[in-house]
């Protein structure tokens, strides 16, 4: 396994990680329950994630713009 | 039978893909296994029956997400730092050591009995589902839903995307050297 | 309603005799049909890719008053045959330093995109190999993997000129998306349904039964659709990810051979998909005038209107290529957002306001009366 210090592969894993719980409640949704709710709460379970990542990478541009490097132990401050 | 075929190729595309975001060392590579994981995804709600989920998750995901992190990455410089730490067996450091899995695996025994004692509770009180094999389409229903018992939650996130846009717009704009 | 290619053929007898050739193993059966069919269409499909080449140097010439081809053939129709042959016996060059697997990937995800798109087209009634319920939302969806593939190409080249082209492509891409989808919607709310066989079945086959006159909201959604389709194809006045490659360089200099010919093809294709999903939606797709039978030779009927409606489409796109000057990059964005965006919104209010005042009549039906 590798470790990674740059935070867009970071987010890149933050994305599978939301897909996974989606796709849990779709699954839900089809074994246990007669309506739908699995599929709204996954519907907004990937806007969510889109909008997250959207201002996620708005966020590591900036940094990047700052700091000229994106590895992740240089965010060590909150200000500047 | 076409089902199960379906099932697995999109099973095996998923966990490969993703095994392949975490393991390679190119970053750029890295976003297209996450293109494949994704894809395998919008299969995999397709066995469910999830027509609309399905088609939404390869819309918004592969037509933005995806293309969003390619071009972060493209304006980021694309370096792959790695951590180099190394644990006394030669093995990378995050991996943990004896400490890390015996905790993890008394933790996640602990939380399986809990969640089976649960959710045995609570499923006596649904109704039984019969699981047949037709597949109604979901789209209408999904339709009626979001605008009678969900509206409140449709509505907050069309607010949340705006302030998602704007903000997203704001933070990565281009400042004025001084 | 929700029905498929091979449940539409077995109405009919010769399935039984196949059934029982295939000893009644149902599934091996609808997946050989399904074969054989995507077959012919990804055969019919690539055709008319290696015509619209043709059609493209013969109608250029005409536009410019000059004789296309006419050595290599009758008329010079055999011309595109040279120019496939070419394209795959030239030498495959990769550069050295390019990024190997997404170089090989690049023109598959561009190919995979378009032809994708092929499985719910609506030839006729009987011809759509997948009618999806949610038809039209899936070719979008689909259509996003071409985007991909250019930034995709753009980078593996690892040449800069070509990562500008290559983000520039994706850019127009995916924000001409936008509007398309938005059009899209609204012709959605006039149908009540995303699914192609609804959205045909509820036109007819006059004009007055068209979605396109339905509304006119809607006949300026597929003014908004086809200039944002034509920008999704990388076409006609916004191909500047395209000319720079004649200029300069763009997405795809760096390749060679049958590489740039998976790009070439699967532009022509998708034109081609874009003309067929605009005749679908907005002008009647596969109904045919005022016969209304349900025989056999009545689907070849609506497969000729189809096809006839989509390739006028055509034309009319290679038409405007070589009529209109190409629009500079921030020209084309600021087209987009701050033109065709805001008025694809307007439209798409539009045609839900009308929907609920005039009880989702349209204006033929409110002038001549509903009969």
């Amino acid at each position: 396994m590798i470790a990674r210090k740059n935070i867009v592969a970071i987010l890149l894993g933050i994305e599978l990680i939301l897909n996974a719980a989606a796709l849990n409640f779709v699954a839900y949704s089809r074994y246990v329950t007669n309506n739908l709710d699995g599929h709204i709460f996954s519907l907004f379970i990937i806007v969510i994630a889109a909008a997250e990542a959207a201002v996620g990478l708005a966020i590591v541009i900036r940094f990047f713009q700052i700091k000229e490097t994106i590895h992740i132990d240089e965010a060590t401050q909150l200000r500047n | 039978m076409f089902l199960q075929f379906l099932f697995i190729s999109s099973a095996v595309l998923t966990v490969s893909c993703a095994l392949g975001v975490l393991m390679v060392k190119n970053i750029m590579h890295s976003c297209v296994f996450l293109l494949g994981s994704l894809m395998g995804i919008a299969g995999l709600y397709a066995t469910l029956g999830a027509d609309f989920v399905a088609i939404t998750q390869i819309m918004v995901y592969v037509g933005g997400v995806v293309i969003l992190m390619l071009f972060a990455v493209m304006l980021t410089g694309g370096n792959d730092f790695v951590s180099r730490a190394q644990n006394l067996l030669g093995l990378p450091a995050s991996m943990g050591n004896k400490w890390t899995y015996a905790i993890g695996l008394l933790v996640g025994v602990v939380f399986l009995l809990t969640n089976i004692q649960l959710i045995r509770g609570l499923t006596k009180a649904l109704p039984v589902k019969t699981i047949t094999n037709e597949f109604p389409s979901t789209v209408t229903q999904i339709g009626h839903l979001l605008v009678k018992d969900h509206v409140l939650a449709f509505e907050m996130s069309s607010v949340l995307l705006l302030g998602a846009l704007v903000g997203a717009a704001i933070i990565a704009r281009p400042r004025k050297q001084n | 309603m929700n029905q498929t290619v091979v449940s539409y053929l077995s109405q009919y007898e010769f399935y039984d005799f196949l059934l029982a050739l295939f000893r009644s193993n149902q599934g091996v059966l609808a997946f050989t049909l399904y074969l054989l069919l995507a077959l012919i269409i990804v055969g019919m499909c690539a055709t008319i890719g290696g015509l619209g080449t043709y059609a493209e140097r013969k109608i250029s010439a005409d536009l410019q008053a000059r004789i296309g081809p006419n050595r290599v053939g009758p008329y010079g129709l055999l011309q595109m045959l040279a120019d496939g042959v070419k394209m795959m016996t030239k030498e495959d060059i990769m550069p050295f330093t390019a990024d190997k697997k997404l170089f090989y990937l690049a023109p598959l995800l561009c190919l995979t995109g378009v032809f994708a798109t092929l499985a719910v087209l609506p030839f006729s009634s009987g011809f759509i190999m997948a009618d999806l319920n949610v038809g039209i939302f899936y070719l979008v969806a689909i259509s996003s993997l071409v985007g991909l593939g250019v930034f995709l190409g753009g980078y593996a080249s690892n040449s800069k000129w070509s990562m500008l082209g290559g983000m520039r492509g994706a850019s127009q891409i995916i924000s001409y998306e936008i509007p398309v989808t938005i059009s899209i919607l609204a012709i959605v709310l006039l149908a009540g349904g995303m699914g192609f066989g609804t959205i045909v079945g509820r036109q007819g086959g006059l004009p007055h039964e068209w979605f396109m006159f339905h509304n006119p909201f809607a006949f300026i959604a597929f003014f908004v659709y086809s200039v944002g389709a034509l920008a999704e194809t990388n076409r006609a006045p916004f191909d500047l990810p395209e000319a720079e490659s004649e200029l300069v360089s763009g997405y795809h200099t760096e390749y060679t051979g049958m590489r740039f010919g998976f790009f070439a093809l699967a532009e022509y294709i998708e034109v081609f998909v874009v003309c067929g999903v605009a005749a679908s939606l907005f002008l009647g797709g596969y109904n045919v005038p005022g016969i209304k039978l349900d025989i056999l030779p009545m689907q070849a009927a609506q497969f000729v209107i189809f096809m006839t409606k989509t390739l006028v489409l055509y034309y009319v796109v290679i038409w405007i290529r070589w009529t209109l000057p190409r629009l500079r990059v921030d020209q084309l964005m600021s087209v987009c957002w701050k033109y065709l965006t805001p008025i694809a919104i307007f439209n798409l209010m539009g045609c839900a306001i009308w929907m609920v005042v005039f009880n989702g009549k349209s204006i033929a039906e409110l002038v001549l009366g509903s009969h």
